[in-house]
């Protein structure tokens, strides 16, 4: 057998091995996420409701409620920016189990939930157990504005 | 000013494309006055470059506002060196410093080398002018930082740096990650050099060898840098999430490692020179590719700067064209490289190297998997599938140990084959430590979880190891030099650079994996107190006892003071912050850390709530500092290795 052969060999069980590792780890579920914008996400309900999702949306302006109490945030995301007139009631009623948001999270954000869909009777209500925030990209807007002044 | 640095580019393009053609004719009939042209349109190049970079620097300093770039990267109200490192706070200006790091590291070869290398040099430069080139024809093209904003408007202030920036470790932070991305294009061009020109003698590794060894100390440092402004900075507890840019310096750092270890193969035996030499072209093709994973943001990621399509087309073929022309000319030299030497016996350390360098491409593997896996499903399946931090510390976390085992091993077995009585005599002691260590653990519920009892043991067997081999062989100049044993430990220092500070690096790659394995214990917890309450945290008691506004010029926000006892001991009075940046409109939170060798303790101001109450967040962290102790191994072992030393400072 030339070296050759023998390597391509060894990288192949190797390969195959992680492989197969790989596949166990993932099958377990936990790490596998399906990332979504808001309306792909809402327009497959059956299979959003099953499985771990990260769905990508906007914050409604006005919508953030801090529950100290009960240690949770709620608030709605919808699929455009505030700004781009969507009327107001669409969307996504979110509830994030922690006090603990992110620098970037207020009205208008863009932001990236992971976590559950839950059915209570009719409401739907995302339970998120992780919140990315993402400035709005003002600082390009901005220098337009200004600089047009 | 920003004239001169406008046409400082532009002529550094010209210079750069004419030194290409000129290099490739030079190259190919070499001639000392032809290279020695070549090698001075490179210093112009980077003479040219310099100049730029300090127009620019001059332009953040004067409060430049005319360059739409400073005007969006600064404002009057931030201090000189916040300024100053606002120039790599955009994609213009990283551009530019890379660009800068090329041709400082260009010119330096050509400084240490013109002499020694003269066979590889016209291919050498060549190559480095063609990166140059590259790198110029995007900033002169695509993203001038010397572009003005439209003439007739006038700016009074810029709009400030996004305030995660302005850290101190953004200062230097990224200057190490593109002083070790950069530095990789030396061996590179070196490497490259040798398959064009036929010189495959052993002068191209000896120097490829040592221009790794310093880039990759840079990004080392470079990556734990970067850990640590994410832990004092994002305000998460953590200091490592597998983010697609943070994998993006980890791959090219892997690949590198991988070669710095099994090189020594071919220093001692002449082996592996193609998979050497392809690691070199794989390590710099990793960097120029975690470059454009990092600026096309075809992966979602916290450091994501939007580009356009076009940017992120021009730049993957610029991968994938420097890629293509290395392997084709590696696969075209192959049976030049080929040896007759093979591997005598598994209980051998080229054996060991071997499995190491698997092992490195394995996590390398993993990495690159994980980091482009919503690119693949999205391409296979049509939707976005991400794979968290989870499926990287399940993958990698056996490997890595795996190679820590390796760490131990390596140094006991001798080179070609080892007998067995010599490997009782090298096993026996650090087998002790670990075994002992193994034992103890759970007897002080010190063990955690599985990885970290098996880290925890392992690192003992490793330093005891290590200990073993510095003692042997200081006892044994001890004996037959008679010297004490601080002087006998100079002395190995000096004599075996290579062996004794590659052993102190080991040491800090240690250090960082206690630092993450203590991870397992981790503990954390979201608490709202009124002032005067306590929160409770092992043995931890966090008074909170007032908020008040924070004066500064550039941000408010609130500052909460909180004092920290251990039982009933004082320790610390904790002010973790939630600033404002009024001109960037950002919040940022601060926290506040009580640091010891055993454990952190970090304090998130969360909120200050409307009836008076803070909501805080509060993490205990084990281990974490050995992490940056590592990281100081890793500077003092570098130094030893590479430290100037007259008998060996020969080629």
């Amino acid at each position: 057998m030339s070296k050759g052969v023998q390597i391509a060999l060894g990288a192949g069980v190797c390969a195959l091995l992680l492989g197969w590792y790989a596949n166990t780890v993932l099958d377990e579920g936990a790490t596998l996420t399906y990332y979504q914008t808001l309306e792909e996400f809402l327009a497959a309900p059956e299979s959003a409701g099953s499985r771990p999702a990260r769905v990508h949306g906007f914050v409604a302006t006005g919508s953030i409620d801090r529950d100290v109490g009960a240690k949770v945030v709620r608030f709605r995301v919808q699929s455009q920016p505030p700004h781009a007139g969507v009327r107001p009631g669409g969307g996504l009623s979110v509830e994030y189990a922690s006090l603990e948001v992110p620098d970037m999270f207020k009205d208008g954000a863009e932001v990236v939930i992971e976590g559950r869909l839950a059915h209570t009777g009719d409401a739907r209500v995302f339970h998120a157990t992780n919140l990315l925030a993402k400035c709005p990209s003002k600082f390009e807007a901005k220098l337009e504005d200004r600089a047009s002044l | 000013m920003s004239d001169i640095g406008y046409f400082a580019l532009q002529l550094a393009l010209a210079f750069s494309l004419v030194g290409f053609g000129w290099g490739i004719y030079a190259s190919l009939d070499p001639r000392p006055e032809r290279t020695r042209v070549l090698e001075r349109l490179l210093l112009a190049v980077s003479g040219f470059t310099t100049l730029a970079i300090t127009a620019l620097f001059v332009a953040f300093a004067t409060f430049d506002f005319q360059l739409e770039y400073v005007a969006s990267h600064s404002a009057r109200s931030m201090p000189l060196h916040y300024r100053l490192g606002a120039l790599w706070g955009g994609q213009e200006g990283s551009l530019l410093l890379w660009l800068f790091m090329l041709c400082a590291y260009g010119a330096a070869a050509v400084f240490v080398h013109h002499r020694s290398s003269r066979a590889l040099m016209p291919w050498v430069c060549t190559v480095l002018l063609a990166n140059c080139a590259f790198f110029l024809v995007l900033i002169n093209f695509t993203s001038n930082p010397f572009d003005k904003i439209p003439t007739g408007h006038v700016l009074s202030d810029g709009q400030g740096l996004n305030p995660l920036l302005q850290h101190p470790a953004m200062m230097i932070h990224p200057l190490f990650l593109y002083l070790g991305f950069v530095g990789f294009a030396v061996p590179f061009a070196f490497a490259l050099a040798a398959l064009l020109s036929g010189a495959l003698d052993a002068s191209w590794f000896r120097v490829t060898r040592r221009w790794t060894l310093i880039p990759w100390f840079f990004l080392s440092i470079g990556i734990i840098l970067g850990g640590r402004w994410a832990y004092e900075v994002l305000g998460w507890g953590g200091y490592w999430a597998w983010d697609p840019v943070e994998n993006a310096s980890f791959m090219p750092w892997l690949a590198a490692t991988a070669y710095l270890h099994s090189v020594m193969i071919q220093e001692k035996r002449d082996m592996l020179k193609i998979w050497n030499m392809a690691l070199i072209g794989l390590t710099y093709a990793l960097c120029l590719f975690g470059t454009f994973l990092t600026r096309s943001g075809i992966v979602q990621s916290v450091h994501a700067f939007a580009q356009t399509e076009w940017f992120g087309t021009i730049f993957l073929s610029y991968v994938l064209v420097t890629s293509l022309v290395f392997f084709a000319a590696l696969y075209a030299r192959r049976g030049r490289l080929r040896t007759p030497h093979r591997i005598e016996s598994i209980a051998s350390r080229e054996a060991g190297f071997l499995i190491n360098n698997w092992v490195f491409m394995a996590i390398l593997l993993v990495v690159f998997w994980g980091t482009l896996f919503p690119v693949f499903s999205e391409a296979l399946t049509g939707s976005q599938i991400t794979v968290g931090p989870q499926f990287f510390n399940t993958m990698a976390g056996p490997l890595a140990l795996f190679l820590l085992f390796l760490t131990g091993v390596g140094p006991l077995i001798a080179w070609r084959r080892s007998s067995l009585t010599s490997l009782r005599r090298q096993f026996v002691w650090p087998g002790i430590a670990g075994l002992l260590t193994a034992a103890l653990l759970p007897v002080f519920g010190l063990a955690g979880s599985f990885y970290s009892h098996v880290a925890f043991s392992l690192g003992a067997f490793v330093m005891a190891t290590i200990a073993q081999e510095y003692w042997r062989a200081i006892r044994v100049r001890m004996r037959s030099h008679a010297e004490t044993p601080l002087a006998a430990l100079g002395t190995l220092l000096r004599k075996n650079q290579q062996r004794y500070g590659g052993y102190i690096i080991h040491l800090g790659a240690v250090f960082v994996l206690l630092g993450a394995a203590g991870s397992a214990f981790n503990e954390e917890l979201l608490q709202n107190v009124a002032p005067g309450d306590a929160i409770e945290l092992r043995d931890y008691r966090i008074e909170y006892l007032t908020a008040r506004p924070i004066p500064a010029q550039h941000y408010g926000g609130a500052v909460a003071r909180l004092a920290l006892y251990r039982r009933d001991e004082p320790l610390a009075t904790m002010v973790p912050e939630k600033r404002e940046y009024w001109l960037e409109e950002q919040p940022s939170s601060v926290p506040s850390i009580y640091s010891t060798l055993r454990e952190d303790l970090y304090v998130i101001l969360t909120a200050i709530e409307p009836d008076g109450s803070a909501t805080l967040k509060v993490y205990c962290n084990p281990l974490v500092n050995w992490i940056w102790i590592g990281a100081l191994a890793f500077v003092v072992g570098t130094a030893v290795v590479v430290w100037p030393h007259p008998a060996r400072t020969t080629g």
